[in-house]
This record gives C-alpha cells, structure tokens and sequence, in this order.
C-alpha cells in the first residue's frame, strides 16, 4: 500500500513520556544547531576554495544545511519551543551543535574533513531517524537524507584528491582527519539511559555504538593513505566531561562572533514579521 | 593537476533530448559529477550528464567541411 499509510505501517507512533520528550527536543535540537553552524562554515569557503567549482559546491552545501537547520527548528514548535528565539535569541552557551563546528577551519583541509566526515556524521545519526516512531521526524528525514548525498560525494573526492596531491597536502588531509575524528566519534554519546530508551521506543534506530561503526565503515575507503581505519576504530572515547543533553564537553561553546553572525545580529533591524 | 573541461548534459523529462546546460573544470570523472550536480541542479532536471569536451568528435564544421 502507498501513501502515508504505509509509513503508519512500518513503525507505530509512539506517546513520548517527559524523559523521553525531552531526549527527542535535544537530539532535534542537536542536529539543527549542527546544520546551522556547518551551513556557516560551508559558507565561508566559497570565496576561498581551491577552485570556482569547489566554492560553487560550498554554496550549494550550506543552503542545503540551512535548509535543514531551519526544518529541524521547526519540527521544536511541538515541544513547546519559541522557534524564533531559538533561532534569534540564544546566547553561545546555549547552543548545541557538534564542538568541532566550533571553530572555524583554517585550511581547505580541514574543510574537507568537515564536509566528508562531520557532514556524513551527521547524515548516518538522521539515517537512524528514517523509520522513527516519531512520525514528524520519519516524514522529514527521508528527504534531508537524500540531499546529502552530494555533500559526502564531494568530501570523499577531496580527501582522495588530497591524498593523492604530493607530501604536503596529505600531510594536511591527515592531520585534520586525525583531528577532527575523536569529537565525531564522542559525538554519538554515551550508550546511557537515554540512549537506550530512545533505541528502545523506536525513535532512534540504532545504539551509539552501532552509529560509530557505521561512521567508521562508511569514511574508511576515502581515507585511502591519510589513516589507518583500524587506528581510528581504537580511539579510546570519554565521557567524563560530556553533556549528553548537548552532546558537547561541558564548559564549551562556539564564540561569540559566531554565535553574532549565526543569529543575524547585524542585521536584525531589516527582519520583518 | 591537470583540468579537464566537461560539458554537462541535462533533460527536463523522459524522452526529450538532451539539452547543453553548461561546462566545468575538475580533476577527474568523480568530481566532475559533483560538480555538476552542485552547479547545475538548481532546475530539476529529469537527468543529468558530463562528458569531458576532448571526448567530443566534430563531425563537420560551422563550413559544413567534414572533419578529418
């Protein structure tokens, strides 16, 4: 059978608790403040890529995100959530997205590891939202899916392309890849409380853990010369100082300057209702 | 690295041809793709294709002269 129906079919929707309410709002919210602060940084390598076609896809990536951030937000209106302040009215503290969004890049390599791991990181956590019980999500993901099959395209060619590009430029690839790894892989969280009862009421489809394999096995044939796979999988993770409802170290927050710039600071005088 | 020239080939539905919608410059087939997806796929095509310009063969000429 077609149609919605179907969807109906393949996962009950599930009566969110309290708990579980409020693990459902920060993981939206996670991925939205994700996408928002990725979009940015895709954004600020348009005028600096190493080429007009790779800024031209820097374009094309950060509308993609700031798409999603935005139908994300909106998804945060059922939990009771003033979605203009969440978008506008936040201070750094408050946000939740990935740390190593954090900061901006500083080279074309580090971007691209942002593009092929970050971006894909985020991908494989939405791809465990696609048969979701929670009915807004699995009507959502699917297409936010789909339009991130460029981005992890163009990542994955550029980190090819770097390992291939002489000494230097796989030297760089692989310092960023080295660096920017463990954070990702912290990202997934604890296999908690949390984790489980969203496993368990069909929200989430997948442990922690299983989202770290899948990260691990989809990045390991562009790593091709930059790192050992095997390496990356060992890496030994903590959670000591991690807040599982931001999914960020606790004490830690994007700048300021950022934050201005996410929120549109300059330029709210112009926003009208 | 060497740059290639790929011209980029779309159709709005089934069975129309194929339409020139522009070019790109990449190092390779796979980005070439990429590219072109991220480029030109602001209309929704239908389908969409590259192909490296010095893999064209001329036919004859704007003098109608077969080429050799």
């Amino acid at each position: 059978m077609a149609g919605p129906g179907h969807l109906g079919q393949s996962a009950r929707d599930v009566e969110l608790d309290d708990s579980l309410r409020d693990a459902v709002r920060d993981l939206i919210l996670c991925l939205a403040d994700s996408k928002r602060l990725l979009g940015m940084r895709y954004a600020e390598w348009i005028l600096g890529a190493p080429e007009l076609e790779a800024g031209i896809a820097c374009a094309s990536m950060a509308q993609d995100e700031w798409g999603h951030a935005r139908l994300l937000y909106a998804l945060l209106k059922d939990f009771g959530a003033d979605v203009e302040r969440i978008e506008h009215g936040r201070e750094p503290g408050e946000y939740c997205n990935l740390a190593a969004l954090d900061a901006a890049p500083e080279s074309w390599p580090e971007l691209t590891a942002l593009n092929a791991l970050a971006d894909t990181a985020l991908t494989i956590q939405l791809e465990a939202l696609n048969a979701s019980s929670y009915l807004p999500l699995r009507q959502r993901v699917q297409k936010l899916v789909a339009e991130e099959q460029f981005h992890c395209a163009h990542g994955a060619a550029w980190l090819r392309r770097l390992a291939a590009g002489g000494p230097a430029a796989r030297a760089a690839g692989t310092a960023a890849v080295r660096s920017l790894m463990p954070a990702l892989l912290q990202w997934f969280g604890p296999e908690s409380q949390r984790a489980t009862a969203l496993s368990r009421a069909g929200v989430v489809g997948a442990l922690p853990g299983d989202l770290r394999d899948r990260l691990l096995r989809r990045v390991a044939p562009w790593l091709t010369d930059l790192a050992d796979p095997e390496q990356l999988a060992r890496i030994a993770i903590s959670y000591d100082d991690f807040d599982e409802a931001s999914r960020r170290p606790r004490g830690t927050s994007p700048d300021a300057a950022t934050i201005a710039r996410i929120r549109g600071d300059k330029n709210r005088a112009f926003l009208m209702d | 690295m060497d740059m290639t020239v790929y011209e980029v080939f779309a159709r709005k539905s089934r069975g129309e041809p194929l339409k020139h919608i522009g070019n790109l410059n990449a190092p390779d087939d796979e980005l070439a793709r990429v590219y072109a997806f991220q480029t030109y796929d602001e209309e929704k095509w239908f389908d969409m294709w590259v192909v490296p310009r010095d893999r064209m063969i001329e036919v004859f000429n704007s003098e109608r002269q077969p080429v050799a």
